[in-house]
């Protein structure tokens, strides 16, 4: 018996040292840990906007880091998916430094879609959900999360008829439109918008074809009318380089 | 009694130094880093600290009797206890606030909790152990001594 509890006395003492060695080298080499950041780099092409964020781990602690996961996810305000990216890293060994380029993209085309449309023509904030994983030690599971707001500008912002005039043309009549926009995303919009005229059961009275400014502005179209009168409203069509989007119905009366 | 009370104190004194004393001077050098959590476990390593001492205080005054093992199994029995509300089953969760952002840790401890509690079921047994040896040494002393027939 008694040999059986100083034999369980000594391995109480024995596991004692080794968890408190581990708790106070893991706390030790977490603070060795280090992260450089680098400037982001954001770019627009294609017309999918992307976000690098380069940045490196030196793991100067006792124990390796594996299985690095960073996952980034884009929402609207209003809850709708737009974007997930993910980065991946198997391992850190102990004692090396690696460097991390972490990637969010948007595609601008998603704005096309019924519940994002919305998002082409009114400025917007989205959050982002970003969370980071990884296995310390080879023991410790550990997750950081959090969320921030990225700011959203609309490629039609304040997308307006500004007037509509209508003058004598031969035996018809030429309708002198000023369409408006204001560009507040990062893409130039290179492309063409045609604008359709129409009656109150939506039969086509006159159409007219344009170039978009590629940073916003003033269009103007010069549309052949026949019955002026009728005219209740415009519908308009973008077709870009970027995406492709219709109709946009506007009200005359 | 009174060599138990100076021992008592002296073990008293010297597990409040190594277990509360130290302990709190390395986390004050860290605790800038998150306040919030280094506030919340202090108040844990309070908690612990107080029925460490208290159970080996009371077990330092009762060596001797069957009572210093039972304080030793109900020492052990509340350390489990404890660990367990204190690393909330193993899995470990806090909010801190950088500035307007938010950010949420989530560590997953249950191999470290399982190393925790292995050591004190280690303990609980060697207590037990030390109880049954402590009571069969009591019941052979007051066993007859046989006497050689002629």
């Amino acid at each position: 018996m008694r040999q059986a509890i100083q034999a369980l006395g000594w391995a109480t003492y024995i596991f004692w040292i080794i968890l408190i060695f581990f708790t106070v080298t893991a706390v030790y080499s977490a603070f060795q840990l280090k992260l450089g950041f680098r400037q982001p780099e954001v770019s627009a092409s294609d017309g999918t906007l992307r976000a690098s964020f380069p940045f490196s781990i030196a793991n100067g602690g006792l124990y390796d880091i594996s299985n690095l996961n960073i996952s980034t996810q884009v929402k609207d305000n209003l809850g709708s998916h737009i974007s997930d990216s993910s980065t991946y890293v198997q391992l850190i060994p102990r004692g090396s430094n690696v460097s991390i380029t972490h990637g969010m993209s948007i595609n601008i085309s998603q704005m096309t879609t019924e519940n994002l449309s919305y998002l082409l023509f009114n400025d917007s904030d989205f959050d982002v959900s970003f969370a980071l994983k990884l296995d310390y030690a080879n023991a410790v599971p550990f997750r950081v999360s959090t969320n921030f707001t990225m700011p959203w500008g609309a490629p039609l912002s304040n997308l307006t008829i500004d007037s509509i005039a209508v003058s004598p043309y031969n035996t018809d009549f030429k309708a002198t439109v000023s369409v408006s926009f204001e560009n507040h995303s990062p893409f130039s919009l290179d492309g063409t918008m045609r604008l359709d005229l129409v009656n109150g059961t939506g039969g086509l009275l006159g159409s007219g074809t344009a170039i978009i400014p590629p940073h916003g502005g003033n269009i103007p179209l010069e549309i052949i009318v026949s019955d002026p009168v009728n005219i209740e409203e415009a519908r308009l069509y973008f077709t870009t380089s970027v995406f492709s989007y219709g109709p946009v119905v506007i009200s005359l009366v | 009694m009174l060599p138990r009370i100076v021992k008592a104190s002296i073990k008293a004194i010297l597990y409040f130094v190594f277990l509360y004393i130290l302990p709190k001077f390395l986390l004050s050098q860290v605790s800038e880093l998150a306040p919030e959590l280094f506030a919340l476990y202090g108040q844990y390593l309070n908690v612990f600290v107080g029925v460490v001492i208290f159970f080996v205080v009371a077990s330092e005054l009762t060596s001797g009797t069957i009572f210093q093992h039972a304080f030793n199994i109900g020492k052990a029995i509340i350390l489990i206890i404890f660990f367990v509300l204190a690393l909330n089953g193993g899995i470990v969760t806090f909010d801190l606030n950088l500035g307007e952002m938010g950010i949420n840790i989530w560590a997953d401890l249950r191999i470290y909790l399982a190393m925790l509690i292995t050591i004190d079921l280690l303990g609980l047994a060697k207590s037990i152990l030390q109880a049954i040896n402590f009571l069969s040494e009591k019941a052979e002393q007051q066993l007859p001594t046989p006497k050689p027939t002629q």
